[in-house]
């Protein structure tokens, strides 16, 4: 669904949630008629439960949308394996091939992204441009932070990842 | 070079790592024993040694350089079950349970999520292990360099793992042209700049590059691999240059030493990769 040039994307687990809830409703207004007066503030929220993550994954699409151009300049190219404590906060371009695929369900993916050096874990709090799969070859734009924002090993806040269609260059 | 003062904690560790379920089930068992004999009014208070094993649990799981979510969590769980009311079949069976989980989280923390960091870091040395080892090997070499030199090695490593590439071969360029730094030395800086420069412009490995003379061999950190693979090899020229200028940096110029002490997490990770 596109909303003005943002591609808003609704996760697995929205859908799961208005579905059942759904169901819960037709269910429960059959058994139990005396609910029925109640549909007309039930119905509403009920697909508020679809319009709020829609909203959510807008907002934050359009802010990282709007911060793709300053990582684009900022971003300066490593490797893997060079990435480490030192390098937190700094922003940081990687290539490399998509090795696993995580919380995609979530609209909060978060991959493994190897090159010849090494491999790294690349979160993203916020659904991507295009799907991206397990052996996409890839460049990632983002933020070195630690795994649990003041501890752990140092992982990539991304802000963009984009498919290759040639191969990288190492 | 592992001395008995770094071996001691590692025994300690293990019975801390079986006080865990030996708190969970001994509590949970004494519990049983002393409600039987009426001493005890409610079943949920045997939890209390499940609270202390997840506790303890929780304590090593922060200790260790990579964080288990699922440990450090654990004693939320425990002091729920310690403050809530429940029937005594039900809360034996809980408590039980609970202390079988403690049990796995505890086997898997000692198998997956290696030594605890206070171990390895003292805060005036550095941690017990392969770089300590390798820097310890070399200091024959380099406790005769002079601070400016050592100096210059520690700016440009740590210039290098910041991800600063232009500034670490401008620093290396310096330094090669400062009289008196020793050969192995300017070697290294010579490499370094090299590489800092192609990385900084995100070239790829040049046909022909610089490298190390058969005589520093024994300054080295990593054995070079085979020459059939000279992008391995290129790479490892770049970790024993750096290396090397670190473990320089570390004897000639003791007023960086703070400063390396909190790079050596990237030092390891290139001696250990």
């Amino acid at each position: 669904m596109k909303i003005g040039t943002i591609d808003v994307k609704i996760s697995n687990i929205s859908i799961g949630v208005f579905v059942f809830f759904t169901l819960l409703l037709i269910v429960a207004s059959i058994i139990a008629p005396e609910i029925r007066r109640n549909l007309i503030w039930m119905i509403p929220t009920l697909f508020l439960l679809l319009v709020i993550p829609v909203a959510l994954n807008y907002m934050s699409r359009s802010q990282y949308k709007d911060l793709e151009p300053e990582y684009e300049r900022r971003a300066k190219t490593v490797r893997v394996r060079l990435i480490n404590e030192n390098m937190i906060g700094k922003i940081v371009r990687i290539e490399g091939v998509v090795e696993r695929v995580y919380f995609q369900f979530l609209n909060r993916p978060q991959y493994s992204v190897a090159d010849r050096s090494g491999a790294i874990s690349v979160k993203m709090f916020t659904s991507p441009d295009k799907d991206v799969k397990v052996n996409d070859i890839v460049e990632v734009y983002g933020q070195v932070i630690r795994r649990y924002m003041v501890t752990g090993e140092p992982v990539i806040n991304c802000v963009i990842i984009r498919k290759f269609d040639r191969q990288p260059q190492e | 070079m592992t001395d008995n003062s770094d071996s001691i904690p590692d025994t300690r560790d293990l019975f801390r790592e079986a006080l865990v379920p030996l708190l969970a089930f001994g509590s949970t068992i004494l519990g049983i024993v002393l409600w039987n004999a009426g001493i005890l009014a409610e079943i949920q208070y045997a939890a209390v040694g499940g609270f202390l094993a997840s506790c303890l649990l929780a304590y090593l799981a922060w200790l260790r350089p990579r964080k288990d979510i699922v440990s450090l969590t654990t004693p939320i769980y425990g002091f729920l079950f310690m403050v809530n009311q429940i029937d005594y079949t039900g809360g034996v069976v809980l408590q039980l349970l609970y202390a079988c989980g403690l049990t796995a989280l505890v086997v898997r923390l000692h198998k997956r999520f290696g030594t605890r960091n206070s171990d390895s870091f003292s805060g005036t040395d550095l941690a017990a292990g392969p770089l300590k080892t390798y820097v310890g090997s070399t200091s024959d070499a380099f406790t005769a360099a002079d601070p400016l030199t050592g100096h210059s090695a520690a700016a440009a490593f740590i210039r290098f793992s910041e991800g600063d590439y232009q500034k670490a071969a401008d620093l290396s360029h310096a330094a090669v042209c400062h009289d008196g730094t020793p050969e192995p030395i300017v070697r290294a800086f010579g490499i370094l700049r090299q590489h800092a420069e192609l990385l900084d412009e995100n070239l790829p490995r040049p046909v022909a590059y610089l490298r190390f003379l058969p005589e520093d061999a024994s300054l080295m950190a990593k054995p070079l691999p085979d020459a059939d693979d000279p992008d391995r090899e290129f790479e490892t020229l770049m970790d024993n240059a750096l290396l090397l200028l670190y473990s320089a940096a570390w004897h000639a110029s003791e007023a960086d030493r703070a400063l390396l002490l909190a790079s050596q997490e990237f030092a390891k990770k290139l001696l250990e990769s």
